[in-house]
């Protein structure tokens, strides 16, 4: 018994790093012919056997493999060519100011090579390195391979960078290729026209997988190894188990429910991850049961949790706002709702009427909370109970909320059915 | 070391007492200490304290068993590596005390920042690098951090570097302790957490164009399966906006504690468990229907918990069916205008005039407590300030066009406008008028009315001082009262920082600054009744 606990923890270890891996996940997905990682091998590895520069894009939602499969291609290549090849790799959101960004490419190209980097020097110093280093690169037919991450924020502002780059590209002796890879699918759209004009229009498209992808995907990452340190009989049983909930109709409902929302690899990984986690390490095997909570753990309904989370205070603040807005009173502050709230009192009798510093701070209670907001960003001049406020429920989630309120005041409810 | 120190005290330069006092004692042993504790080893990365067993880490916090055994899950056994996690809850439900003390029964090495204390991007990435770089900030390198790092793209670098080195530090100790056998050994495994708290601010930082998804995606822009990621947030993931979007976290929720999950809490540590029992059957249900958080509450109910008691000769008492029926009316009239009171944290002074209101009034039957408060202002003003605050608010309460009838030689308004009936027109409009007033607020006033206003009304206290002859004021208006005009100034500015006056956007047309008075009316009758000025025969009624 002692054994199989030792061997379950160390199958959940191999699971989670896996999950955690994308080298690991789309490496079946480049044994098929004609998808982006023959495409994108063929492409740069003809670049660098025919000594030619190259620029192209890939896009898609994030969350599609598009690094990944990038460092697939990069890392096959690099023990094909080995010292022919060199890789820079920027990203739009660190490196959007020109400045940094030449400084790193400095910086990785000296790494590279074995130089000094000095962080001193200046922007015109690390541009004319970068141009140097292209040209002798380019007499000795190394490739440089420029990967540029979030290519969309590259094309914000000026882009120098890139006009620089491309356009060393064209008039220097080099040989680079520019690899952009974006989640905006307009990417192109953004670049300006001399930039454009330099930039060959590439692009690889990233699409969500098909369903017999995904069988082969689910497959290929839940299934333990049959050749490793686990005892052979406990793999063969975990993956008999395994086919068997894979085949069976509830888990495609399962998957299918949930690949509906966000049909990208990385957000099934999230949820395979979920559904491993759960997975009990006495038994030491997966089950329906995991993936099912994992599901209903994972689709969540943030509004309805907090408005569950408020007090009984809370919940009559929003419904005087409700009432407030039913009535058209296309603004309002804390005042007017206090009187919409005595309003309600006088009307109906209700047992909870407290004073206005009590409700003052429970009205902070709901703003910190995120259920309502002020219309006006720059009221700093004005006291709380003055500036405007606006409900971030509407009506239907706010009627549902109190629905599934534990002990809620009838008086709320009727109140809102109107 | 000490002694001799003692006999040539050597005092130069001026010192205050308390260095006086503590040279001689403390000096040689101070400085050993600094040496001491100057060096950080890798030790700190952890908890630091006895690790907790999970029976332990449960019974510490009722009612969050679901949320403890999943976050433990998505940790997992040691070694293993996870995709960034997001916990998220309401104020005060437990998350950093949860997450804490997990890793106090789990013994890894984290690294802590607080978005609170670390509020912009530099600071917060300093923080991470001292911790890992194990560099103190004191004395010896001028409170210095170990790296100047600003920018993003320079942290990634020092943090890719630094998790490095402590990793393989990791890896050293743990070949070394497995080959020396040596007793105590650490599980440390090899993965290390890095621990963002109070993440919501991070939105505000530069409007979230790239700190945020920076933050998200630094998981994977690092590439280190050896690095855990978890995210503590008040406000759940759907409330963070970006532009370009980032890969969700998972997210694991924490709800706010049920009445249920509220009694066990404040059952713990209690003594007499029976009587507090009973106490928080008559007490928790009412305040509940008002907030849910612990600190809010246990504020509140301690103050109760007090009264509950009065009663009660001997308080380790278990009390039977009929003491608790009479605990219970004895309660029972402080619990209504306790409800009103429970967000207010009594200061000091307030707290001891109502022991003393207490003791005089226990022979005078039951009367409600509070009443006293609501005539004494608990905060202390000096007689120009109070003057100033009344100034602002009938200011800001009365149209400027009044003010020379309000405030003519005759020192105040006679009862000129008398009201004729009101027909419904005029109803009407009364309503209207209420409801602009509601909505917008106190109104603006410049500073040349301010004090013109301020002036008229000291004129008119000082004659009623005059009147009243009591010296004990001391106020000293009569004499310069050109002298006090720049006090004045000084004392606006004051009150401007505590925020009774506020400054409004200046005109455009004229280019002066507007202020606004911020405080309620009851505020200032407070004040006014203290100095004895008549404020309601200044204030403009509708």
């Amino acid at each position: 018994m002692v054994r199989e606990n030792g061997s379950a923890e160390e199958a959940l270890n191999l699971l989670r790093s896996r999950l955690c891996n994308p080298n690991f996940i789309f490496k079946p997905l480049s044994n098929s012919p004609d998808n982006n990682y023959s495409k994108l091998k063929f492409l740069v590895s003809s670049s660098i056997t025919e000594a030619c520069n190259n620029s192209l894009l890939l896009l898609g939602p994030r969350g599609s493999g598009k690094i990944a499969v990038l460092e697939l291609v990069l890392s096959d290549l690099l023990l094909e060519y080995p010292d022919t090849l060199s890789v820079i790799k920027l990203n739009g959101l660190l490196h959007s100011d020109d400045n940094c960004a030449f400084k790193e490419i400095a910086r990785q190209l000296c790494m590279e090579n074995q130089l000094l980097f000095s962080k001193m020097a200046s922007f015109d110093d690390n541009s004319q390195f970068m141009i140097a280093m292209l040209r002798e690169c380019g007499l000795a037919h190394k490739t440089i391979i420029f990967v540029l991450d979030e290519f969309d924020l590259f094309a914000q502002g000026k882009q120098r960078l890139l006009y620089s780059l491309l356009d060393a590209m064209q008039s220097v002796t080099s040989q680079a290729v520019v690899i952009g890879v974006s989640c905006r699918l307009d990417a192109d759209q953004l670049l300006e026209k001399r930039v454009r004009s330099r930039f060959s229009h590439r692009k690889l498209l990233f699409l969500p997988p098909s369903m017999e992808d995904l069988q082969r995907l689910l497959e290929h990452v839940l299934s333990l190894p049959v050749e490793s340190s686990l005892p052979h009989d406990y793999t063969v049983e975990f993956n008999g188990k395994l086919k068997n909930i894979l085949a069976d109709e509830r888990f495609k409902e399962i998957i299918n429910t949930y690949l509906e929302s966000d049909s990208t690899v990385n957000c099934l990984l999230r949820f395979l991850f979920r559904a491993v986690s759960y997975m009990d390490l006495e038994s030491g095997f997966l089950s329906l049961e995991n993936f099912k909570t994992a599901l209903s753990n994972i689709q969540r309904q943030p509004k309805q949790e907090c408005i569950k989370d408020c007090s009984i205070l809370e919940l009559y603040i929003l419904v005087s706002m409700k009432r407030l807005e039913v009535k058209e009173q296309n603004s309002y502050n804390f005042n007017s709702m206090m009187k919409e709230y005595k309003i309600i009192h006088d009307s109906f009798k209700t047992s909870d009427y407290y004073a206005k510093n009590v409700c003052l701070r429970a009205f902070e209670h709901l703003l910190k909370r995120e259920l309502i907001c002020f219309t006006d960003n720059r009221g700093y001049n004005q006291s709380i109970e003055f500036r405007a406020v606006k409900l971030l429920v509407s009506s239907v989630e706010l009627h549902q909320g109190l629905k599934s309120y534990r002990s809620c005041p009838s008086i709320l409810l009727k109140l809102m059915e109107h | 070391m000490a002694k001799e120190k003692e006999e040539t005290p050597q005092v130069s330069r001026r010192s205050t007492r308390y260095s006086l006092s503590n040279f001689n004692s403390n000096n040689g042993m101070e400085t050993e200490k600094l040496n001491e504790s100057c060096k950080t080893t890798l030790d700190n990365l952890f908890f630091g304290q006895e690790p907790i067993s999970l029976e332990g880490l449960l019974s510490c916090f009722p009612g969050r068993r679901v949320q403890i055994l999943e976050v433990l899950r998505h940790l997992g056994p040691i070694n293993s590596s996870m995709p960034p996690m997001f916990i998220y809850g309401s104020a005060s439900t437990g998350k950093t005390s949860v997450v804490l003390q997990i890793f106090r029964h789990l013994n890894r090495p984290f690294v802590y920042v607080s978005c609170l204390t670390c509020y912009s991007p530099r600071i917060l990435f300093e923080s991470i690098l001292n911790q890992l770089l194990l560099h103190k900030k004191n004395a010896a390198n001028g409170y210095s951090s170990a790296k100047k790092c600003e920018k993003p793209s320079d942290f990634i670098n020092f943090l890719r570097e630094a998790l490095i080195n402590v990793i393989d530090r990791f890896n050293g100790n743990s070949s070394k302790m497995s080959t020396s056998k040596s007793k105590g050994v650490q599980v440390n495994g090899r993965m290390i957490y890095l621990i963002f708290d109070s993440f919501e601010l991070v939105r505000e930082w530069d409007k979230s164009s790239t700190i945020l998804p920076f933050l998200f995606g630094l998981a994977d822009n690092l590439k280190m399966p050896e690095v855990g990621m978890i995210f503590i947030s008040n406000t759940s993931p759907d409330m963070y906006h970006s532009s370009t979007g980032y890969i969700d976290p998972v997210p694991v929720y924490f709800p706010e504690y049920t009445e249920e999950e509220l009694r066990q809490i404040f059952m713990i540590n209690q003594v007499n468990r029976k009587l507090y029992s009973s106490f928080l059957d008559i007490v928790l249900r009412p305040f509940c229907r008002i907030t849910r958080r612990v600190d809010e509450l246990s504020t509140a109910i301690s103050m109760l918990f007090k009264k509950y008691c009065e009663p009660l000769s001997d308080v380790g008492v278990v009390p039977n069916e009929e003491m608790k029926r009479k605990l219970f009316s004895h309660l029972q009239p402080h619990i209504a205008p306790a409800l009103n009171e429970i967000f207010r944290v009594a200061s000091h002074s307030s707290l001891e005039s109502e022991a003393n209101q207490e003791t005089r009034r226990k022979g005078s039957g039951r009367k409600s407590v509070s009443c006293g408060d609501f005539d004494v202002i608990d905060f202390h003003m000096s007689t120009s300030a109070k003057y100033l605050l009344i100034s602002a608010f009938l200011a800001s309460r009365n149209p400027a066009t009044l003010d020379a009838s309000f405030f003519d030689s005759t020192g105040g308004s006679d009862g000129r406008k008398r009201k004729r009936k009101a027909s419904e027109k005029t109803t009407g409009k009364k309503e209207a008028a209420e409801q602009e007033l509601l909505m917008k607020g106190p109104g603006t006033f410049v500073l040349e009315r301010l004090l013109a206003i301020f002036q008229c009304i000291t004129s008119v206290g000082e004659d009623l001082l005059d009147e009243e002859e009591e010296g004990d004021d001391g106020l000293g208006v009569g004499g310069g009262r050109d002298g006090l005009m720049s006090d004045v100034l000084l004392q606006l500015s004051s009150l401007c920082s505590g925020n009774f006056i506020v400054k409004g956007a200046s005109c455009p047309l004229e280019g002066s600054t507007r202020y606004r008075s911020t405080v309620s009316e009851e505020l200032a009758l407070k004040v006014a009744r203290s100095i004895k000025f008549p404020l309601s025969k200044y204030l403009y009624r509708r």
